[in-house]
């Protein structure tokens, strides 16, 4: 009898260290380099790589649940890999942005490929959506703490692509997203990604940020439309017109009353939830499964994987009930966490919509922005100080 | 105009709070680190079977992720009892001994059966053929020793960060191994 | 002009091989989604080993039916022996277990190993296997001696005691060792010999038994031939029955019969694993009925249970009393079962039995 070994065991090392040179170069590419082509070179490396060569296992997409897993579950230990591929991405998001989503992570790289016709997609769609990453992030960690399933990986719409080969569901999920995404800039890195959503936070407060020139704003508009993932940020006073500020502080007011009211409402609804969750668990399922046939006469002749399972529990009846006791008192905890998390996000995302920020020019959010550098090719600055197109002679004439 | 850092008061609050929110994330983060790296293996993990808790419920050959499972059966060979009627290879009952499909068990004829001496045969697995679908392990716990087992072979696995057959299996017999001792082997034992 | 005509070249040629990028990738991901959703859920296995059929048993072979049923008291029951003094000798765990015929516990004797079989000669001592070397008390359950172990590979399964020897069914080497009383190892029988026209003991999972008939003939289970072998105390074989196979006469599976017992009249009792069941057949080896069906033993043998790596665990073991009752353990759940005939339904012929010849 032959036992291979794992490949896993040196390659948790190299995927590492391919990940630090990838992020690396990527902020060469953003910062210095300033170069679009660049970075869908890294893109089309980093697809090849973390996608069809390592198949797209680990990726940091995952590595939340491993984390988490790790953190409630004695019994595991996240690998190495899971904790570089989690931390490297994020303590450069929060000195540089998300340098890791522009072209490191094969998930971004392909949405950003196949990228044909950007569509704009309406702001109070946008802003709508740009919550659910943070409830699946939520949602991934409530999972995996619970040590019921890795649901991000379970309903990963791109690695059944990467593999060639997966349940048709996911497969063609995969498909769709993909369709999608030749009109819709990367809608699974906007509307769905949870590691999207733990590197816009990280975005937010970080040191350095892509910039549409290093050089002066002239004002020109030219890059207001040229991002397509709904990034680019105009001009704003910060300061509503007089006539509008009474009812801005009202609204405002609001925000900050009902948050806490949404947490405690989703805190509540989450343990109502908290049943029906559990039941995803094996365990409950099969503790529910064993009450529910109590009785009957054990099945006979050739078994199913269910009839299999119910005479497994049958046999241990007692550890199948203790095991299934558990885990339900884990989610009454994980549930209510996880719906007060709900009622935060929605709350924060509504006080974040009655701020105003104070923005002297055209700029990328720092959390939407994932990098890609294509606003750079739109700056006319930029491209006289590439020499792409020679300077104007004499200074302009009209004024903005 | 130009860069937000110098001007104004709000743009310098907003700097300042960043960097607080900034140190601060770094500090949790690196706690949270510190306790997951505190508690890590320097080693992996892969996914093997135990095949003391394997019920052949059929899911490996159904359920991995690859068109052809990871999961394969192999044999202790020190466990097997050579036997010229076997039932992991025969039918429980069959016609004839003799390699006739219909006299066999396994789907994809993966196992080879030559002979020893009388009346003694030996039992190879093609792992090219097998698709693990535990049809010979049955057949061989049923009757004989259970010297044909499953386990995950590695060369092929890809090491999912969670397994879908171990989702689905049906006697929970699937779980993390250290990466240094990737097989839980059967092995006689009086 | 010349840069803006490039500009569009290049910007058509990128959204064509886009395009056909996509598309690509859309028809590798279609082509391969031969896996379909069917989450395992309540599907069948489409790959379970059917062994119902086997299981059936036609009523009218049924000659027996259970009279009582009672624990065995035993961990890991592995062999049992009734002794002439009516009292039943159950061997596993780490001790002997001596109960009466209605299963009260009458006596334990703890043993240094775990017990693989009993035997009970006729003046009472009781000899007990571990699974190399044999231990010997005196009826009361005293120690009186430790034999020598024939080796490493030893793999005691079975025991038979008579009034001047000791038999042994070594189920690593192969062998019935016949011991005297002392412990000293007179021959080796059902050793592979062409000459005396013996074919060797194949016994591919340790269940080999021994039985010592009031004809001074041995019976050995040549399990891996699926037969019943006779021989001398010297060691020739007399003659030989059984044949393989799942119907009701033959012995199913890989390796049966595992054990075996003779009834007074020199009949035998056959149990098998795999699909559980317990036989009838005369001295000569004609199949005259079923004791016990599989139905009787549903814990036994049911599909996807582990086989634990020693190999002995689960099957069936069946003893006969001095007054002729049979007693069929479940090693499994330890339970052991006494039969009694069935009344001959109305209309129908109480089974003739051949009498033993002389």
């Amino acid at each position: 009898m032959t036992t291979p070994g794992p490949r896993a065991a040196y390659w948790e090392y190299v995927d590492s260290l391919v990940l630090a040179t990838a992020l690396g170069t990527a902020l060469w590419l953003i910062y210095t380099r300033r170069s679009r082509r660049g970075l869908i070179a890294l893109s089309i490396f980093s697809l090849i790589y973390f996608g069809f060569y390592r198949k797209g296992c680990i990726c940091s997409i995952g590595s939340v649940q491993n984390l988490a897993m790790a953190l409630f579950d004695n019994g595991y230990a996240a690998p190495v890999s899971a904790i570089a591929f989690f931390a490297l991405p994020v303590a450069v998001a929060l000195f540089s942005g998300r340098a890791f989503c522009s072209g490191v992570c094969p998930h971004g790289a392909l949405q950003d490929l196949i990228l044909v016709k950007p569509l704009k997609v309406p702001t109070w769609l946008e802003q709508g959506l740009s919550v659910l990453p943070f409830i699946y992030l939520g949602a991934g960690v409530l999972f995996a703490a619970t040590g019921t399933t890795f649901i991000i990986c379970q309903y990963d719409p791109f690695v059944p692509i990467f593999r060639m080969s997966g349940r048709t569901f996911m497969v063609l999920s995969g498909v769709a997203l993909l369709v999608l995404g030749m009109f819709v800039g990367r809608p699974y890195c906007r509307f769905l990604c949870p590691f999207g959503a733990i590197l816009k936070l990280a975005g937010t407060v970080s040191a350095r940020r892509v910039r549409v020139t290093p050089d002066l704003c002239t004002q020109c508009r030219l890059c207001e439309a040229s991002c397509p993932f709904g990034a680019m940020r105009t001009p704003e006073t910060g300061r509503p017109a007089p006539r509008d500020l009474p009812s801005e502080r009202r609204q405002l007011t609001l925000a900050l009353m009902v948050t806490p009211l949404l947490i405690f409402a989703g805190a509540w609804g989450g343990l109502k939830f908290s049943p029906t969750a559990a039941m995803l668990h094996p365990s409950v399922n099969l503790a529910h499964e064993f009450l529910a046939n109590q009785g009957k006469p054990a099945p006979t002749g050739a078994l199913s994987p269910a009839d299999l399972e119910l005479q497994r529990a049958r046999q241990n009846p007692r550890e199948t009930l203790v095991a299934s006791a558990k885990v339900q008192h884990r989610f009454d905890m994980g549930t209510t966490l996880f719906g007060a998390w709900i009622g935060l996000v929605i709350g924060a995302k509504w006080i974040s919509l009655r701020l105003r920020r104070t923005r002297t020019d055209y700029e990328p959010d720092r959390g939407d922005c994932v990098a890609c550098a294509r606003c750079f090719d739109y700056c006319p600055n930029e491209l006289v100080r590439r020499g792409v197109i020679s300077p104007v002679k004499e200074p302009a004439t009209t004024t903005l | 105009m130009s860069t937000g850092a110098s001007s104004g008061g709000p743009v310098n609050r907003r700097h300042f709070l960043r960097q607080g929110a900034r140190t601060a994330a770094l500090a949790g983060g690196g706690v949270l680190l510190g306790l997951l790296v505190g508690r890590t293996s320097a080693r992996g993990t892969v996914w093997q079977i135990d095949p003391q808790k394997c019920v052949r419920c059929g899911n490996c050959a159904t359920s991995c992720v690859l068109k052809q499972s990871a999961v394969k059966c192999v044999h202790a060979f020190s466990m097997c009892g050579y036997c010229q009627l076997c039932t992991g290879y025969f039918e429980p009952a069959p016609n004839d001994l003799n390699t006739g499909a219909e006299n066999c068990q396994c789907p994809t004829a993966a196992i080879r059966r030559t002979y020893v001496e009388d009346p003694y045969y030996e039992y190879t697995i093609d792992e090219r053929l097998c698709i693990g679908c535990a049809k010979c392990v049955e057949g061989c716990n049923q009757f004989g020793n259970g010297s044909l087992f499953l386990q995950i072979r590695h060369d092929r696995c890809l090491n999912c960060n969670e397994c879908a057959i171990a989702k689905v299996c049906a006697g929970d017999a699937f779980r993390r191994v250290p990466v240094n001792q990737p097989y839980l082997l059967k092995a006689i034992s009086h | 002009m010349r840069h803006d005509s490039m500009m569009k070249r290049r910007g058509f040629l990128k959204a064509a091989s886009r395009g056909v990028g996509t598309l690509a990738l859309g028809t590798v991901a279609l082509s391969s989604t031969s896996k379909g959703l069917a989450d395992s859920g309540k599907a069948p296995n489409p790959f379970a080993v059917e062994l119902d059929h086997l299981r059936k048993v036609d009523p009218k072979l049924v000659l027996y039916e259970t009279a009582n049923l009672f624990p065995g008291r035993q961990t890991e029951p592995r062999r049992f022996c009734a002794a002439a003094n009516g009292l039943l000798y159950v061997a596993g765990g780490k001790a002997v277990r001596i109960l009466d015929l209605s299963g009260s516990e009458v006596r334990s004797i703890p043993c240094p190993d775990s017990v693989r079989a009993v035997a009970v000669a006729p003046d009472g001592l009781i000899y007990a296997a571990m699974s190399d070397h044999v231990e010997v008390f005196d009826a009361e359950g005293k120690p009186v001696s430790t034999w020598t172990s024939p080796g490493e590979k030893a793999w005691f399964s079975g025991l038979a005691a008579g009034k001047d020897d000791v038999y042994a069914a070594d189920a690593g080497n192969r062998v019935v060792w016949r011991y005297d009383r002392k412990g000293q190892v007179r021959n080796r029988i059902g050793v592979k010999d062409a000459a005396r026209g013996v074919p060797g003991l194949v016994v591919p999972s340790p269940y080999l038994q021994v039985a010592l008939g009031r004809d001074g003939l041995l019976r050995v289970n040549n399990s891996g031939r699926h037969q019943i072998e006779v021989y001398t105390p010297e060691g020739d074989l007399e003659f030989h029955w059984g044949k393989a196979g799942g119907s009701i006469e033959g012995f199913c599976g890989c390796c049966n019969p595992i054990g075996f017992a003779l009834l007074p009249d020199g009949r035998h009792l056959t149990c098998e694993k795999g699909v559980p069941r317990v036989k009838i057949y005369s001295a000569q080896g004609e199949f005259e009925g079923v004791v016990a069906t599989p139905d009787l033993f549903p814990e036994n043998s049911r599909p996807g249970q582990p086989r634990r790596s020693d190999g002995m665990l689960g099957g069936l073991d069946a003893t006969v009393d001095a007054a002729g009752v049979i007693y069929v353990m479940d090693l499994v759940t330890g339970e052991i079962r006494s039969m009694k005939l069935k009344a001959p339904a109305p209309g129908t012929t109480a089974p003739q039995f051949k009498k033993e010849k002389a």
